[in-house]
């Protein structure tokens, strides 16, 4: 087993290495200058040569990616080119947006996709059905700036029911920090309630039909316990699944809501470094979502052998 | 010192492609404004143009500007020059006193330190909390603000003499006095990465005499001067905090003003707050304001009818229309000192500022041809159409509202294809003549640039659109990599800071690659003239110059839009474009 993580470690460190090198030689390949960018009116010789030469874009690309990997070792990311605020405070405050919106997210989508599905199934072939399936299609083929743009319209400008945009940090007050996060929440989860309905949907077509909730109907059990306490408990694990699944499309989603809600999380913050050729930015950014994907997988590699003892781990002796 | 396509703010074109947002630098900044509405089909838009232009048709929008009649939502509003709606001034009793105003900004300012800062957003911020040794106001004339009279200037014109405040305090309590306007400037001509050393011109010494006196010398005469120190260059910061906190200035930026630099949230807020030392702090009248960036044009319009923001800039001109019949709302509207137009590669071979080559293009060998191509285009129906009006015609780079202006600075070409023709035939050059023009890519630009296509044709030009993103933009035109392109210039007081680094030889600016000894001399002789009525006339022959070689074709000038709720009194804007907040209050 330790060899296991040894090799899997250092293959995730390898993967990440390669990651960095390609996004470090790729922001460089494209077009636009970050100095010229920044310089504005003062382009000058002089002074596209001092910024050049305050974020170390004179030197080789070699000598840069050296720089840069000797720092982020020891944890510092460089200063944003852009803002001159050093990259990792700027992921510290953008991270915990993104993840809240994504969390809250999940609980709206699941707790919409998984009602919609109960009542689609149950009333199967009646009205009830008709509108969730609807509800499902539009929630799955809409684009979010769409939907988004309407909510703010109707549920913000019409209303007055929620604010139409910005982002109140949760040490300000929760009640606040959620208000502003509900709608935008709302409108990234709409796809992923979509799919969960549907999955809810047909594991609890299946699970009806199955003999132990026959066994249960017969007993004389009320219909909401069976279809709550069997048949729905029985299909969830399905559900639970495709949350885990759709977790990376709402990383996604989260740069097209947080661009159009305001909201200063970590896709806009990609958005603005890519922009702007802020590379120090671009770099972080594409280091912490690696390592992230890496972590999750190594992660979730390890769980599945925990949790089904027949996944053996290889190098392990059998 | 933005240049920037169309308007003089990018804000996002599209909430899918967000362009905006980070290219708020001063530098040429693309575009505009008609923020994240999806844009179905781009060749209609063009068809639509074209067709309003066949019919003479305009757009069944009015116009917030317009011989001060104005729409309505400009009511009560300050008419300045050309019907422009600068906002009035607010009177005591017609405010509360406290409350948090909200503003919102059309992209994130950048450091929030004056000798560091390129970004035209952080204009907005700064006016709440750093004053300058001068300001503009309405009539864009220069006013003092941290100084109490205008510089006298020796004879000779280098020694520019400036009176400062006397019992002035910085945010944080320490004095204001010559020697700290001496220790800015100086900070100013000394950081290595500081963007005001070329504006302030050839200084050779800052002194400070006596604590209400500073002394700045010269190597040569600078008439523009003064109208930096209306900018960033004549903000003053408190030299205690510069020494402590050096090129870190703008994590907690301290100057003299109405409010204090609170907290900065990135990408998100910034937050000033009253601040008790300020010399006139008893005619302040918010407790704070917050400037939230919302960087969509119509999501920014939105918040401003939601009630979630009292004041946005860079309104979308598609946008204004839907504004103005909001009776809670006022458009303020005023015409900018800057430009939108073309530029011509002529010689740009090797990058800006490199010696210039030839170019085998018909467009830069021949004069003839780009007046032609200017003769091609009809710059009222481009107004009209792309811009419901909400734009002024502009065929030189002065501008009508300041005192430069001359009949020589403001003489137009009028559109004539059957005269464009004709001189491309006597040029020599087979029609169509193809051109490639950058542009920006987000929806305004590529409107302007269908109009552009589908009006040149008659006279004879075939324009192959490239639309390219903001940052490559700049990275093509500075390396020369382009024949024609669409650009602009957010404008500024002085007229040389408008020209000379664009057409001047080697000009840092300079793009179109173009060099005239009689250009250059007029431009060398009005920089060290300090009698306005010949600067005036010196650039009128600039102007004239300009118009026979064409290297730059000036098509129209933006306005600045601003919207703002009736709840606020005292909401200003003045001809630099600067949204003034600090001075206003919640209505009673």
């Amino acid at each position: 087993m330790r060899r296991y993580l040894w090799g899997r470690a250092w293959q995730s460190a390898l993967t990440l290495l390669l990651a960095t090198v390609v996004v470090f030689i790729g922001v460089r390949a494209l077009p636009g200058d970050p100095a010229l960018a920044l310089a504005g009116e003062d382009r000058s010789p002089e002074a596209l040569v001092a910024i050049r030469q305050k974020y170390g874009l004179d030197q080789s690309v070699l000598v840069q990616f050296w720089t840069f990997l000797g720092n982020a070792v020891r944890g510092d990311l460089g200063t944003s080119i852009r803002t001159g605020q050093p990259v990792r405070d700027m992921l510290a405050t953008a991270l915990p947006v993104t993840v809240e919106l994504s969390l809250i997210a999940i609980v709206i989508a699941t707790l919409l996709g998984v009602g919609a599905g109960v009542v689609a199934a149950v009333r199967r072939g009646r009205p009830a059905e008709w509108v969730a399936n609807a509800f499902a299609l539009l929630g799955l083929s809409v684009p979010h700036f769409w939907l988004g743009l309407v909510a703010i319209l109707y549920l913000s400008v019409a209303t007055g029911l929620f604010p139409a945009s910005g982002f109140v940090p949760l040490g300000d007050g929760v009640v606040d920090n959620l208000y502003h996060l509900v709608l935008p929440a709302l409108i990234l989860g709409t796809g992923l309630a979509a799919v969960i309905m549907r999955q809810t949907r047909s594991s609890m077509l299946d699970a009806l039909s199955t003999d132990f909730v026959r066994t249960a109907e017969a007993k004389g059990l009320k219909p909401r316990v069976v279809v709550t306490r069997h048949a729905l408990r029985n299909s969830l694990i399905v559900v639970v699944t495709i949350v885990g699944l759709q977790l990376g499309g709402l990383i996604s989603g989260a740069v097209v809501t947080e661009q159009i809600f305001g909201l200063p999380g970590f896709g806009k913050l990609t958005i603005d470094a890519v922009f702007q050729r802020d590379y120090p930015v671009i770099q972080a950014v594409v280091l912490v979502t690696a390592t992230s994907y890496i972590v999750i997988n190594f992660v979730v590699d390890l769980l599945y052998s925990v949790i089904d003892p027949r996944v053996r781990v290889s190098g392990e002796a059998a | 010192m933005s240049r920037h396509p169309l308007p003089r703010r990018r804000t996002a074109p599209s909430p899918t492609a967000p362009s905006a947002t980070s290219t708020s630098t001063d530098g040429p900044t693309a575009a505009p404004a008609s923020g994240g509405r999806p844009r179905l089909a781009l060749p209609l838009t063009a068809l639509a143009a074209v067709t309003a232009l066949a019919l003479g048709a305009c757009s069944a929008v009015t116009p917030t500007t317009g011989s001060g009649s104005g729409g309505s939502g400009t009511a009560g509003a300050a008419a300045g020059p050309g019907g422009d709606t600068f906002g009035e001034p607010v009177s005591a009793d017609q405010v509360k006193q406290g409350g948090t105003l909200v503003m919102a900004l059309s992209a994130e300012p950048d450091q929030l330190d004056p000798a560091l800062s390129r970004s035209l957003y952080s204009r907005y911020v700064f006016h709440a909390m750093c004053q300058k040794l001068y300001d503009v106001d309405e009539k864009a004339q220069i006013v003092p603000q941290l100084a109490t009279a205008l510089p006298t200037t020796s004879s000779d014109g280098l020694t520019v003499t400036i009176p400062v405040r006397e019992g002035v305090k910085f945010a944080d309590g320490t004095a204001f006095d010559a020697a700290a306007v001496k220790a800015s400037i100086d900070r100013e001509l000394t950081l290595k990465t500081s963007a005001r050393r070329s504006e302030l011109g050839p200084i050779t010494t800052v002194e400070a005499p006596d604590a209400t006196k500073v002394v700045i010398t010269l190597s040569k005469p600078f008439a523009p001067l003064v109208a930096a120190l209306t900018d960033r260059a004549g903000m003053i910061v408190s030299p205690t905090q510069a020494d402590k906190l050096g090129e870190d200035f703008a994590t907690a930026p301290v100057c003299v003003g109405p409010f204090k630099f609170s907290k900065r949230v990135p990408q998100n807020s910034i937050e000033l707050v009253k601040d008790p030392n300020y010399y006139d702090a008893k005619n302040v009248h918010l407790d704070a304001i917050t400037y939230r960036i919302i960087t969509d044009a119509s999501i920014r319009a939105a918040n401003l009818r939601s009630g979630d923001v009292q004041v946005a800039d860079s309104l979308s001109a598609q946008d204004v229309p839907t504004l103005q019949q909001q009776s809670n709302l006022t458009v303020l509207s005023s015409q900018s000192l800057g430009y939108q137009g073309l530029t011509v590669n002529i010689g740009n071979v090797n990058g800006v500022g490199s010696p210039t080559g030839t170019i085998d293009r018909p467009e830069a060998k021949d004069a003839k041809v780009r007046q032609a191509l200017e003769l091609a285009i009809d710059r009222k129906g481009l107004v009209k159409v792309i811009f419901n009006d909400l734009a002024t015609v502009a065929c030189s780079p002065i501008s009508p509202s300041t005192q430069f202006t001359s009949e020589a600075a403001q003489t137009c070409t009028e559109h004539d294809p059957a005269k464009a023709k004709a001189l491309l035939q006597e040029a020599g050059v087979s029609t169509p003549v193809q051109i490639p023009m950058i542009t920006s890519n987000n929806p305004d630009s590529l409107r302007l640039a269908q109009a552009l296509q589908s009006m040149v044709k008659e006279g004879g030009f075939d324009l192959q659109i490239k639309p390219v993103e903001y940052a490559t933009l700049l990275d093509q035109q500075d390396r020369g990599e382009f024949s024609l392109l669409q650009l602009g210039w957010s404008g500024r007081i002085d007229p040389d800071a408008n020209i000379t680094n664009f057409v001047g030889t080697g000009g840092s600016q300079n793009v179109a690659g173009y060099s005239s000894k009689t250009v250059d001399d007029l431009l060398a002789q009005a920089r060290e003239e300090q009698d306005v009525a010949k600067r005036r006339d010196l650039y009128g022959k600039v102007v004239e110059q300009l118009h026979q070689d064409d290297p730059l074709i000036y098509l129209y000038r933006q306005r600045n839009l601003t919207g703002v709720s009736n709840t606020v009194k005292g909401v200003q804007v003045f001809p630099d474009g600067v949204i003034r907040v600090g001075a206003s209050g919640l209505a009673k």
